[in-house]
């Protein structure tokens, strides 16, 4: 497993500086994120397994674009992104702007959400916060608002075979 | 240094203006899939950015280049070509809209890096505000956290504006990287301030004719 806890620090102080930068520039960031360390840690009630295998995946940022953007992440699975089991108890997959696995946990949050990330508490910056989960459909967005600000909110659909 | 420090600390000093002066400009790398191209590829170009291939960052339309060579302004162009026509010189990091007498709006703009520049002649063949993006799989499998489809919108490396130049996989769009402008940085597409973008897409028609010189000069 890679730790990503180095780079968790680094980028601790950089969202509030671009949340200032961004205040005035009329994105449409949603206010709904929490505050770092404001969480304790739950039971989460989704399972590794629900997330292991193939996904197509697409963004948006707005709500008016999410019909169409599921039917893309459905396209997508010409070129799938895969979440194996890792050596742990977690999932492998990337965090935002890195090119590397990690293996990243399920976490339950105080606030009744479920997050998934590094090894810190629930709600942590690098996390993503887990909106919805079904058998065919997961609909994730980054904690951090410059990293949702950017990428907006990844729709996963789960690809035949 | 994360690949956004990287991005902030290339800034080359380019003045670029938002009417909401927020002075915020992190910014995608906007790149086209390149298969199926029907141009040939030529010489390098003698400047080159080296930035990290991120998605759309979050920029306002209202981005401009507004001093300098790169800047819109109305120059001397001689050319046969009826007013409307695009002239894109590649080596000059110039967009000609030619308005007749002699003269052109001229727009700075980023071209495609090395090796992924092309001459050809085409035309607009669609128009689209706030376009989606898809990276390509060559970028998929450098950056593969990137989703395979973004929805259009501020945050997209598109841009505000794109038009599509014929059949061809490249298209003049926008970008929320500004400070590209007058650099060697896409995969062959040629990109404009968001701006600047939004003021030539008012003044082209679906159908416009646009001529894209490499290696010439004024």
């Amino acid at each position: 497993m890679v730790s990503a806890y180095p780079a968790s620090l680094i980028r601790a102080g950089i969202p509030a500086i671009l949340v200032l930068l961004l205040g005035g520039c009329g994105t449409t960031i949603d206010e709904a994120v929490v505050t770092p360390g404001a969480l304790t840690e739950r039971p989460a009630t989704i399972r590794n397994e629900q997330l292991i295998g193939k996904w197509g995946v697409a963004s948006y940022r707005e709500e008016k674009d999410r019909k169409r953007v599921e039917a893309q992440a459905r396209a997508q699975c010409r070129l799938p992104y895969i979440i194996a089991k890792g050596p742990s108890d977690g999932v492998m997959m990337h965090l935002a702007d890195d090119a590397k696995l990690y293996e990243l946990r399920i976490k339950g949050g105080s606030d009744g959400k479920t997050y998934l990330g590094p090894e810190a508490p629930p709600g942590e910056w690098q996390d993503r916060e887990i909106i919805s989960i079904s058998e065919k459909e997961m609909i994730m967005r980054f904690v951090d608002p410059e990293v949702h600000g950017r990428y907006g909110t990844f729709i996963y659909v789960r690809c035949p075979g | 240094m994360t690949p956004r420090h990287s991005l902030l600390s290339r800034f080359n000093g380019l003045a670029v203006a938002t009417r909401r002066g927020a002075g915020f400009f992190l910014a995608g790398l906007a790149v086209m899939a390149l298969s199926g191209a029907a141009f040939g590829r030529q010489q390098a170009a003698p400047i080159s950015m080296d930035i990290g291939d991120e998605p759309g960052r979050v920029a306002t339309a209202e981005q401009i280049v507004e001093e300098g060579p790169f800047a819109r302004q109305l120059v001397f162009f001689r050319s046969s070509e009826p007013a409307g026509t695009i002239v894109i010189h590649t080596n000059e990091r110039f967009l000609y809209v030619v308005q007749g007498n002699n003269r052109a709006l001229r727009y700075g703009i980023g071209v495609g890096r090395e090796g992924f520049q092309w001459s050809g002649l085409v035309r607009v063949s669609r128009k689209a505000e706030w376009p989606d993006w898809t990276p390509p799989p060559e970028m998929i499998a450098r950056q593969p956290y990137l989703p395979r489809f973004m929805a259009g919108g501020p945050g997209n490396p598109m841009g505000a504006r794109a038009l599509y130049l014929g059949s061809t996989v490249y298209r003049i769009h926008g970008t929320n990287q500004p400070e590209t402008i007058g650099h060697a940085v896409s995969s062959g597409c040629f990109r404009l301030a968001n701006g600047d973008v939004i003021d030539l897409f008012e003044r082209i028609a679906v159908g416009a004719k646009v001529i894209i010189r490499h290696g010439a000069s004024i």
